[in-house]
């Protein structure tokens, strides 16, 4: 298990713009860069934020695959992802994702 | 002698500024740090000292210290590009942030230290409210609010009463603000987002309205502070600083969804 090199990429992703600017255009070149196993590598480019957050992705890192809309998140799929697998909890329904607002560099 | 004149509380909504900017007056959330900047502008604070937890913007698990302070000259935030409001160098104070460094070890708190900062919005939302124009320095210290396993909260009150002993053993005679950034309880990221654990957040503002900071400590577990949401261990920074507080009871205590607004004075 690399959920390390994961965590790193979404923090790279966030903090690092040339590194965003490649994830968003060769992100499986970046990807190659990285010892990922086939189970990570197949969960992040498939967008399977639930199967991340149960391999142990730290929530404020996942947040990041729907705040630069990579490997298809964003805000509109990203609960109904993390929670998939999880049973179902009557919180579920409290609240809503507040909508974002990019600030593009 | 320094002396610590004021201590406070506040969250940083990520959004608060732009939505502000967007509906004047409308939000609680301003009315509420309009209520703590006028309190921290009687107390007349010539430094703020600020306890935080990064949100993996100067922190990674490639480092990611319990407690660190900040010691740069300066630093700028916020960092994060999504973040709605204006960037803004915050000017540090490296005498004041060496003599602490220097006063924990020597009090057995083996701090760690960073020259070097790169400012979130954790750390920058609660100055551009109560340090405007970023006319005072401050000088950050970070607690791990997020990664398990977070410091106990018992070590807190401990970091707090030290803090406090250092202010007033430091040779400079600045009047000092103590300030706490981060909310009760909320998550922002994981599958509970939108849900707030009201029943958490009102036992702390009870204990903390009852100057119980000793019993709060010992209520927010690891396990009590993860049921309620991935940031909730941002009420470390919360009891870090009521460790500073002797018996001092608020003057001031309001919660507000999870997030918690509150002043204490000092004569």
């Amino acid at each position: 298990m690399s959920v390390y090199q994961v965590n790193k990429i979404l923090y790279l992703t966030d903090n690092d713009a040339a590194f965003r600017k490649r994830m968003q255009e060769e992100p499986e070149v970046v990807l190659n860069e990285f010892s990922l196993s086939t189970e990570e590598r197949d969960a992040l480019t498939s967008g399977a934020v639930g199967k991340l957050y149960q391999m142990g992705v730290h929530t404020f890192l996942l947040n990041h695959l729907y705040r630069w809309e990579l490997f298809g998140v964003n805000r509109d799929n990203y609960l109904t992802r993390i929670r998939e697998g999880m049973a179902y909890d009557p919180r579920f329904e409290q609240g809503n994702m507040p909508v974002q607002r990019f600030i593009q560099k | 002698m320094a002396k610590l004149v004021l201590a406070a509380g506040v969250p940083h909504p990520p959004r608060l500024v732009f939505e502000m900017q967007q509906s004047p007056g409308k939000t609680k959330g301003e009315a509420l740090m309009k209520q703590v900047r006028e309190q921290v502008e009687k107390a007349e604070p010539d430094l703020i000292i600020e306890v935080d937890s990064d949100h993996f913007v100067n922190f990674f698990y490639n480092n990611l210290p319990s407690f660190c302070i900040g010691m740069a000259e300066e630093a700028q935030g916020p960092q994060e590009t999504w973040c709605p409001m204006p960037r803004y160098t915050v000017r540090g104070h490296v005498p004041l942030a060496k003599a602490l460094f220097r006063y924990g070890v020597q009090n057995k708190f083996d701090l760690a230290a960073a020259h070097e900062l790169r400012l979130d919005h954790s750390l920058v939302v609660p100055l551009h409210f109560l340090n405007p124009g970023m006319a005072l320095p401050v000088v950050p210290i970070y607690t791990n609010g997020f990664v398990s396993p977070l410091p106990l909260a018992t070590r807190c009150v401990a970091l707090g009463r030290m803090l406090r002993r250092f202010i007033e053993a430091w040779e400079g005679k600045e009047r000092i603000a103590l300030i706490a950034s981060g909310c009760f309880a909320m998550d922002v990221g994981g599958p509970l987002r939108g849900w707030v654990d009201n029943e958490w957040a009102e036992t702390i503002s009870k204990l903390l309205a009852r100057g119980q900071y000793p019993t709060l400590a010992r209520r927010a577990t690891e396990e009590r502070i993860n049921a309620a949401g991935n940031n909730s261990g941002e009420l470390l920074n919360w009891i870090t600083v009521a460790g500073a507080l002797g018996k001092t009871k608020p003057l001031f205590l309001e919660g507000d969804e999870g997030n918690g607004y509150a002043v204490w004075k000092f004569d």
